[in-house]
């Protein structure tokens, strides 16, 4: 018979009071905000159970149909922006540049700040300074806050992608400098240089970050809140409005708890679906590159 | 490797995910308890003590919503315990003052008095039942009867009970820079046509009329509320919620939204991308002549320029002068809670507060206007609005009627946005009524 190992306590120790935490402040309201979204509560009051009726009434407002339009274009756009530029950024640094050390710390700078923090910087320099510059240059594209025309998501795109490229830049970083130097003097000797060795030696050596990057972005965009709330608290009109702003403004505010609750459910199904599927895909795509 | 990746990014998209339930969840409270309302009010019989002051000992809390004016509570609360040694008050202004509110009514702790808003917070906490009935309270006839109505039609069905006290209110219209009216040569105007030859005398002289600051999107609402008083017919919003009327096929609204594009016609070009701050600094600096928005705007501008000389005046929406009202609702409500064990104290304290020395220390403090008959604010600032107000001559802001889900200042907002991208007048008005219709209906149903 096989003998069984002891595994020491110490073990446990370390990961159990963190469980039974995370289980009390963590699954049990997710568990009651499921529960929740079955039943008509205000946030206040009394209750019934009413069934499915606020899952069928989501498919037919108006208001989540747009949200979810609108966080998915943001979402599709700032992961593909952040990886581009993100992958751009790590390969450059990674290379023996001239105060490499330095300019990581530039980079790094955005992902310190809290994100409303630097999204009511930006409201400030939308809204007075580049009104002001277009002013004095008499360039007409820059004399309206942006934030408040039609083009407002590129503002809040722009704000997204600069706080959150730091981020990637670290993961991808962290990937390059994974990559044996062997591997590249090898590359050289068989003539893969620059673009070609890049494409051909680096980007399959990487791919496990690449997943990491896609994965996590596109979770995170889809979720979009705080830039949102400090730079146009949803406007104008609703042209702004993500499904996590929808769901604060409307179940908090409006009177739409347990309604909003099952938003949140189906908005997390929806976001689970979609790392699974990437996951899937990006996987088939990693061991198709690396065998 | 892969194994180890997997599990890690699928750990933190649920950790990331889930949070915004937990947001939902964390709210969630034993509403079962705040049932518990059929306490009798074992007090009641001591309520004609209210003369023998020296008699009543006890402590209360008094529990405000607005974190503004917990200096003045303290100093007229001083004052009342200075006549009532025994009596202590302690007061309790948090920020988030709604959150905590609900927590404690679902807690069965409640304040012993609650100044709150006459608006939707007071709604949730008659409707649960909370609520001790003053209307037999002396103290009640010493308040405007419009005051006391505009709390009447909040109460659940309508109930004409007196479950809170208005104390202060606010006013809405426009506020105006007396200088750059001066300096065009224009005079207050009382109807719509003569406000359409102001905004185009200042206009010609080179004065832009209006600072609008629809990046703020709640500043939207002013105007829309100023006007839907004047036009609308007055149980349009007791119609609308029965389903019988709709915003699209009432020809008021039609002319509502006619005359708000009239107003942004004369705003400066960039409205949609001016904060709430920016436009109160612009105007504050005689930038503009008008802005359409309230008494609370008034000291935002004196931190920008103490010397700015604003006034304010009804919005003149209509020809008909009768029909141009001063946009007020109640601001401070005094309620108390039927579980309080001083319910004496508490009356004897509500009516303390309503004698006219200390509800005119009150307002003078606040910028704020007196729901207590004879009560005037004397503040110049808002000279124009006085003798209306005192009066009764006020509508109450007609979104205190609306569902809370209904999000008027989104709509108006893309009614604005729609203005800027050069849409055709007739078709955005109709569009945005749809809308209104569409939102309405979707939030009334819950």
């Amino acid at each position: 018979m096989k003998k069984k190992k002891r595994i020491s306590l110490t073990f446990y120790a370390m990961v159990i009071p963190m469980a039974i935490l995370f289980f009390i402040f963590h699954t049990i309201p997710f568990l009651q905000g499921v529960f929740y979204s079955f039943t008509d509560w205000k946030g206040y009051g009394t209750w019934n159970l009413v069934g499915l009726r606020n899952y069928t009434h989501i498919f037919s407002d108006k208001n989540i149909y747009s949200s979810y339009l609108f966080t998915f274009k943001l979402a599709i756009c700032a992961t593909i922006l952040v990886n581009v530029i993100g992958l751009l950024i790590a390969s450059g640094l990674n290379a023996k540049i001239k105060c490499r050390n330095v300019l990581k710390a530039i980079y790094f700078i955005p992902y310190m700040l809290g994100t409303l923090i630097i999204s009511f910087v930006f409201k400030f320099v939308f809204s007075n300074i580049l009104p002001m510059v277009g002013e004095q240059l008499g360039i007409e594209a820059l004399r309206l806050n942006i934030l408040g025309t039609n083009q407002a998501w590129i503002g809040v795109l722009f704000v997204t992608v600069w706080q959150s490229l730091a981020f990637n830049v670290l993961i991808y970083l962290a990937g390059l400098q994974t990559v044996d130097q062997d591997i590249y003097e090898a590359a050289n000797l068989d003539g893969a240089v620059g673009f070609k060795r890049f494409m051909k030696i680096t980007f399959p050596l990487i791919a496990p970050f690449f997943t990491i990057n896609m994965v996590l972005s596109a979770r995170g965009y889809l979720m979009a809140f705080d830039q949102v709330m400090a730079m146009t608290d949803g406007g104008p009109g609703t042209l702004t409005t993500t499904i996590s702003v929808l769901i604060y403004k409307k179940g908090f505010s409006g009177g739409q708890f347990a309604y909003q609750s099952a938003n949140a459910v189906m908005m997390f199904v929806v976001i689970v679906v979609i790392s699974i599927i990437q996951l899937k895909v990006l996987d088939k795509r990693e061991e198709t590159i690396n065998g | 490797m892969k194994v180890i990746k997997k599990a890690i990014v699928l750990c933190l998209s649920f950790t990331l995910v889930c949070s915004t339930l937990t947001g939902c969840g964390s709210k969630n409270n034993n509403n079962k308890k705040s049932n518990t309302t059929e306490k009798t009010t074992s007090a009641e019989g001591n309520s004609s003590s209210t003369e023998e002051e020296s008699s009543l000992s006890g402590k209360i809390e008094l529990f405000s919503t607005k974190t503004e004016n917990s200096m003045i509570l303290q100093t007229l609360a001083d004052k009342y315990t200075e006549k009532n040694p025994n009596v202590t008050i302690t007061i309790n202004a948090p920020a988030e003052a709604k959150t905590v509110l609900t927590t404690r009514m679902t807690k069965g702790d409640m304040p012993d008095i609650i100044a709150m808003g006459g608006d939707t917070t007071y709604t949730e906490v008659q409707s649960a039942g909370m609520l001790e009935d003053l209307s037999n309270e002396g103290f009640v006839s010493n308040i405007q009867e419009s005051y006391m109505s505009m709390v009447y039609d909040v109460n659940k069905d309508k109930e004409q009970v007196a479950y809170g006290i208005p104390y202060a209110t606010n006013a809405s219209g426009i506020l105006y820079n007396e200088d750059l009216f001066a300096k065009a040569g224009v005079e207050v105007p009382t109807t719509w046509d003569e406000f359409v030859q102001v905004i185009e005398k200042l206009k010609a002289a080179g004065i832009q009329p209006f600072e609008l600051t629809f990046a703020d999107a709640w500043t939207c609402l002013p105007t829309w509320n100023s006007l839907a008083p004047d036009l609308a017919a007055e149980n349009f919003n007791d119609e609308r919620k029965a389903g019988n009327v709709s915003f699209g096929a009432t020809a008021e609204f039609t002319e509502l939204l006619q005359k708000y594009i009239q107003i942004m016609n004369y705003a400066q070009t960039d409205f949609m991308g001016t904060t709430y701050d920016d436009g109160n600094k612009a105007f504050a600096n005689g930038e503009a002549a008008m802005m359409i928005n309230g008494n609370w705007a008034i000291s935002e501008f004196k931190k920008t320029n103490p010397d700015i000389k604003v006034n304010m005046f009804a919005f003149p929406g209509t020809n008909d002068t009768n029909k141009n009202y001063v946009t007020s609702g109640v601001d401070v409500l005094f309620t108390i809670s039927n579980q309080s064990k001083h319910i004496d104290i508490a009356k004897d304290f509500i009516a303390f507060m309503i004698e006219q020395e200390n509800a005119s220390q009150y307002i003078e403090d606040q910028f704020a206007f007196s729901a207590v008959k004879g009560v005037e604010q004397s503040n110049i600032t808002v000279a124009g609005v006085k003798a209306d107000i005192a009066s009764g001559k006020v509508a109450n802001f007609p979104d205190h009627y609306y569902p809370s889900g209904f999000d008027l200042s989104a709509i108006l907002s893309e009614f604005a946005l729609n203005y800027m991208n050069g849409m055709a007048d007739d078709e955005n008005i109709t569009a945005t009524l749809k809308n209104c219709d569409e939102q309405y209906d979707a939030t009334n149903v819950d």
